[in-house]
């Protein structure tokens, strides 16, 4: 390969020597005679090496090296100092100066062959690491860029998703709806409703989609969709939990890649406060009485998706005034603390217990307190949702 | 006695990668640029500029190496040196010796040309 060099030297017959030299091992040589007229050839032509005299009138050869390195095009062009020094401290002068080697002036065709093609190789090697550098910089900056539209557009699905939820306050007359949720990324795949059905009836239910990320959180919003009241009562007459089971079961099987629903659905007739309901492999539902013990109102049960024939037992109880109903998704519960030990239900129970005659809200907002001070960490690894229902005195 | 050698013609070859039409070349244009350096180092002295003798005295040293007269050499880096140095007094003799060197290498390299490289 031809290279263009850049011979700097005021003494002619040294240059004549060197210039014929160069010449005949193939390359281009341009020559400048100081420091000043180089910078103009070195601006003008971009030359892959340059070697430079050391003492020169106008501008010394370190003088020259330095200004070179200045120039953020040129900083990595490869320079060989040529001079009759051989003392260390010259040496060491002409390095720190910005000169990468050195050239004796009575050097042998070998020595020059030899320094020339290292420094010609030694450039291009920098010179590609820059522009790979300057590649990987330039597709960092895209990732960035994209990162940024995709942390935009989950911003606005979780918006959407979050204006799905249910608003806290009165669901139902003689009833009050509380609750916090913390998805463990921007979107959540945790969620839950609570729904006037009728005059008499208030339907609620909680799901949790198997899996993280934007996946899982899709798959839970596609349910949330199918389980709005006008959709149940359209497709199977009304919002009987074990129905709609049954009918999510069959809607919603196991996915290609093995990711399933944990769902409890509920329905509360509001004149006799009698609350139906039942269970897919949902275990987070508290029953917490004025003044009894709570009770977890689950049983053993599948997850969805896996059977289609399958049949979901329901149940039923009648609430009483002052009753409270968490719904509550295992991102709570399993909430781990630095040791790996979760945080338990009997914990999320014994913290509900304690609150039960504070404001529902602050049930809640406790129950989270004492989860991530059992975590030691204020973000949870899985969505985080604690639903709060309760009945007037 | 002078150990040193006026001009060593294999070395000199040598520096010109073998090229006896570039040595010539060479040697025609030392012949013609020498003196210049050896008046400015005279002029330096006259002046007692020290700096510009040891320039002077530099360049001319710079450009005997291709030559391969390392008698001329040995006297350009010392007048180099006491440039260096400051020291124009001692320099004046050793200025006297550079041109007396430098005229013995002009004669070996006209001697050259005119009889041509022995073979």
């Amino acid at each position: 390969m031809v290279a263009t060099i850049l011979l700097v030297e005021d003494e002619p017959v040294t240059r004549m020597s060197m210039v014929a030299r160069l010449k005949r091992l193939g390359h281009r040589v341009l020559e400048a005679g100081n420091g000043r007229e180089a910078l103009e050839v070195v601006g003008r032509e971009r030359p892959d090496l340059i070697i430079v005299d050391w003492m020169m009138p106008e501008m010394d050869g370190p003088t020259f090296c330095e200004t070179v390195r200045r120039d953020p095009t040129m900083k990595s062009v490869y320079i060989l100092l040529m001079t009759s020094h051989d003392q260390p401290a010259q040496i060491a002068e002409g390095l720190a100066r910005g000169a990468d080697d050195f050239l004796s002036k009575a050097a042998s065709k070998q020595e020059i062959m030899a320094r020339v093609l290292a420094g010609l190789r030694t450039g291009r090697l920098v010179r590609e690491l820059e522009t790979t550098g300057a590649q990987l910089e330039s597709s960092m900056l895209l990732l960035q860029t994209k990162q940024r539209e995709m942390e935009a557009d989950l911003q606005s699905a979780a918006a959407f998703v979050h204006s799905l939820l249910p608003p806290p306050g009165s669901p139902a007359p003689g009833l009050s709806l509380a609750w916090e949720y913390q998805p463990a990324l921007t979107l959540g795949g945790d969620l839950f409703g609570v729904a006037a059905i009728d005059a008499e009836h208030l339907g609620l239910y909680i799901l949790d989609a198997s899996g993280h990320g934007v996946a899982a959180a899709l798959r839970s919003a596609s349910l949330m969709t199918f389980l709005r009241v006008e959709n149940i009562l359209q497709l199977i007459g009304s919002y009987d939990p074990a129905k709609v089971l049954r009918e999510v079961n069959r809607q919603f099987p196991l996915s290609a890649e093995g990711e399933y629903f944990t769902l409890w659905v509920g329905q509360i007739h509001l004149p006799t406060r009698s609350l139906s309901y039942a269970s897919a492999g949902h275990h987070g539902i508290l029953l917490s009485p004025a003044e009894r013990p709570s009770r977890w109102l689950t049983r053993p049960s599948s997850p969805l998706g896996f059977d289609q024939a399958a049949v979901f037992a329901g149940d039923q109880i009648t609430l009483q005034p002052a009753d409270r109903l968490f719904l509550l998704s295992d991102g709570i519960y399993e909430a781990p603390s630095p040791t790996g030990e979760p945080w338990g239900r009997w914990r999320f129970q014994q913290a509900v217990e304690a609150q039960q005659h504070v404001p529902l809200a602050a049930t809640i907002a406790h129950c989270f307190t004492e989860a991530r001070r059992w975590q030691a960490q204020r973000d949870f690894l899985d969505d985080a949702a604690v639903v709060g229902l309760e009945l007037s005195v | 006695m002078d150990t040193l050698e006026v001009f060593v013609l294999s070395e000199a070859l040598d520096l010109a990668d073998g090229d006896q039409e570039l040595f010539l070349t060479l040697a025609n244009l030392f012949m013609q640029e020498s003196p210049k350096d050896v008046a400015a180092a005279r002029a330096a002295l006259v002046l007692q500029d020290c700096d510009g003798l040891a320039a002077a005295a530099h360049k001319l040293k710079g450009s005997v190496l291709p030559m391969c007269a390392p008698r001329l050499f040995e006297r350009a880096q010392r007048l180099e040196m006491l440039g260096r140095q400051g020291d124009c007094a001692e320099a004046a003799s050793v200025c006297a010796d550079v041109e007396r060197c430098l005229a013995e290498v002009h004669a070996a390299l006209r001697d050259l040309i005119a009889g041509g490289f022995p073979s």
